[in-house]
């Protein structure tokens, strides 16, 4: 745990630095941050709980919506607003589990795409709140302190602690009771009630949590957007693309999402002229190869094999 | 009277539209039955189909009706295809993994159909596009009827496949146990490609039935037919060809009496809150066995 802790204290210390050394590549740094904090958020509950959701655009689009009309329409400073996004994000997820996970089998993962696509539905008719189809503009925000949250470097500092945030809520659960109910729970469900642990109520923390957190991140993106149109931020392809950061860089891991969106954004950025708008199609044959070749992800693979390398030297010494 | 003749009419297009639902949920629910694989890449074999017809339109000037000769073995072959390279390999590893394998080789069609034709949508132009006949005082259009014509006909076909053939018999065997099966010496592995090429011809079938009446776009089109395959599925219950017709007739009434009745911008909702309505009283579909929860 100490190891992770001294991980994050370095990923800080860089994370601080970062604007001072690359001034001019702050936006994709900003992505590979919120990235790698909902690809954590969806581990928790996708990796370290095992329900694949395929709907965290859905808590992305609560937070970044919450935001915007909160700014636009009720003067309310993006802080107060993504609290409550937070808050609505807990509740939508404790209902919405409520519903599916005493079932087993493949019902989460189809409830989730139907709720984010009924969310994206209302965010396009709803117009006397959301702006409808051509979306939501903010236009001025609070300066607190005097720091201006429309400058790049201001919303990079609020991804990177999103980002650090996240990640140490993860470091931390990893070795609390939680954290063991929640593998649990994934292993095996009468297992694990059979030890006391109560699977249903493990899945709607674990997913409350993963909402909450996944919604603080949607409203720093909204800052960062500026602009809120219902099609890209409710997107099936924003789910997709969330879940799949966190199983290529490894499910179940404390680093794997954040390596696996350092290793998207990136891979995204370099063949972003090659195939233009059909950027998804390195995702699609990225996502084929890990599940064929790699099934833990690139760091869970990583870390399989340095497990083999201890118990061979053990056995050799 | 006005108002029954428009419930009639509503009832008439609503179940025609219900048709192509049912033949697209009955690809998936087939898939789902014998490999217990939710196929996420569904939607896009759909929207390939659409694609096939556009291309066989444009290079050789074919009738979408004509081009389905082609179109269905072609996807018959690719479904087999993606399952002997792609899904088998991930056929005993945890369910995820071919879960995860379809949305990757959805994703791969869509920006390769993307790539190919260009994001504008597509469509074809058939000569019938607006013709319509009346019966009784219902209107029903020529494209709608000719596509439920074409649904009833392959599902006589797969029912008789599915309960008149050996192969049939071997489907269904390996769908209700798959070691039972393969202990009375069906190759499960050959059943496995056989349906998803099935599941995928199916698809196709739809999206050619669909191109004069919808516009195909590359990525998004894909999506939203998976979810309609879902919502069929999951009304009528998972893994049940039979269930798949009514869920899919069901689903095409809901959306044109909800989008006729209340809110027409939410017509694509009314089917999502079923299926969340469905999921919250009855998980195991309208006409599924009883399962237990938790």
């Amino acid at each position: 745990m100490t190891k992770h802790l001294i991980g994050l204290g370095v990923l800080l210390a860089v994370g601080i630095a970062y604007p001072a050394i690359f001034p001019n590549n702050l936006t994709i740094a900003i992505s590979v941050l919120l990235f790698a904090g909902w690809a954590t958020s969806w581990d928790l509950l996708g990796g370290w709980n095992g329900q694949v959701s395929l709907g965290h655009a859905s808590f992305v689009g609560l937070g970044a919506y919450l935001v915007a009309i909160g700014q636009s329409q009720f003067g309310l400073a993006p802080w107060w607003t993504m609290a409550m996004a937070a808050a609505v994000a807990a509740v939508l997820a404790y209902l919405w589990g409520w519903l599916t996970f005493s079932l087993r089998g493949p019902y989460f993962s189809l409830s989730t795409i139907a709720v984010a696509e009924i969310l994206r539905l209302v965010a396009i008719n709803e117009e006397w709140l959301t702006g409808g189809a051509t979306g939501v503009f903010i236009a001025t925000l609070p300066e607190p302190f005097g720091v201006d949250l429309f400058s790049r470097t201001a919303q990079f500092y609020m991804a990177l602690a999103f980002a650090a945030v996240v990640i140490a809520t993860i470091i931390v659960i990893s070795r609390a009771r939680f954290g063991y109910q929640l593998r649990a729970v994934r292993e095996d469900e009468d297992s694990a009630m059979a030890a006391g642990i109560d699977p249903t109520a493990t899945k709607l923390k674990a997913f409350m949590l993963s909402a909450a957190l996944t919604s603080i991140g949607g409203g720093i993106y909204g800052i960062v957007l500026a602009f809120i149109e219902p099609h890209v931020i409710f997107a099936l392809l924003l789910s997709v693309q969330i879940a799949l950061t966190a199983i290529i860089g490894g499910r179940g891991t404390i680093w794997g999402p954040a390596v696996g969106a350092l290793v998207l954004i990136g891979a995204g950025e370099i063949f972003r002229t090659t195939f233009a708008e059909a950027n998804m199609l390195i995702y699609g044959i990225l996502i084929l190869v890990v599940v064929l070749f790699v099934p833990r992800g690139i760091v869970g693979e990583l870390a399989r094999r340095h497990i083999r390398r201890l118990y061979a030297k053990r056995a050799q010494g | 009277m006005a108002g029954l003749d428009i419930f009639l009419q509503n009832i008439a297009n609503g179940v025609l539209m219900g048709g192509v639902y049912a033949l697209i949920g009955i690809g998936l629910t087939l898939v789902f039955g014998v490999m217990r694989t939710i196929n996420f890449a569904h939607g896009d074999f759909v929207v390939l189909g659409m694609y096939s017809a556009v291309l066989f339109n444009a290079l050789l000037g074919w009738d979408p009706y004509l081009s389905l000769l082609l179109a269905m073995p072609i996807g018959f072959f690719a479904g087999v295809i993606v399952e002997r390279f792609i899904l088998s390999r991930v056929i005993d590893a945890p369910p995820e993994s071919a879960l995860l394998a379809t949305l990757g080789i959805s994703l791969i069609i869509g920006n390769a159909i993307l790539l190919t034709f260009g994001g504008e949508p597509r469509s074809v132009q058939v000569p019938y596009a607006s013709s319509t006949f009346s019966v009784a005082g219902v209107n029903i259009s020529m494209v709608l009827l000719l596509a439920g014509i074409a649904t009833v006909i392959m599902i006589a076909a797969l029912y008789a496949l599915l309960n008149r053939t050996e192969v049939g018999r071997a489907i269904r065997g390996t769908a209700e146990n798959r070691l039972g099966a393969e202990l009375v010496g069906i190759d499960t592995r050959r059943i496995h490609s056989i349906v998803f090429g099935l599941g995928v011809m199916l698809a196709v079938m739809a999206g050619v039935t669909l191109i004069p009446l919808l516009f195909a776009t590359p990525t998004n089109t894909g999506a939203v037919f998976t979810l309609k395959a879902f919502v069929v599925t999951v009304l009528g219950g998972l893994g049940n060809v039979g269930a798949a017709i009514a869920g899919g007739i069901l689903l095409g009434v809901v959306e044109v009496l909800g989008a006729s009745y209340f809110m027409s911008e939410y017509r694509e909702a009314y089917g999502l809150i079923a299926f969340l309505l469905i999921l919250l009283f009855r998980p195991e579909g309208l006409f599924g066995r009883t399962v237990k929860r938790v």
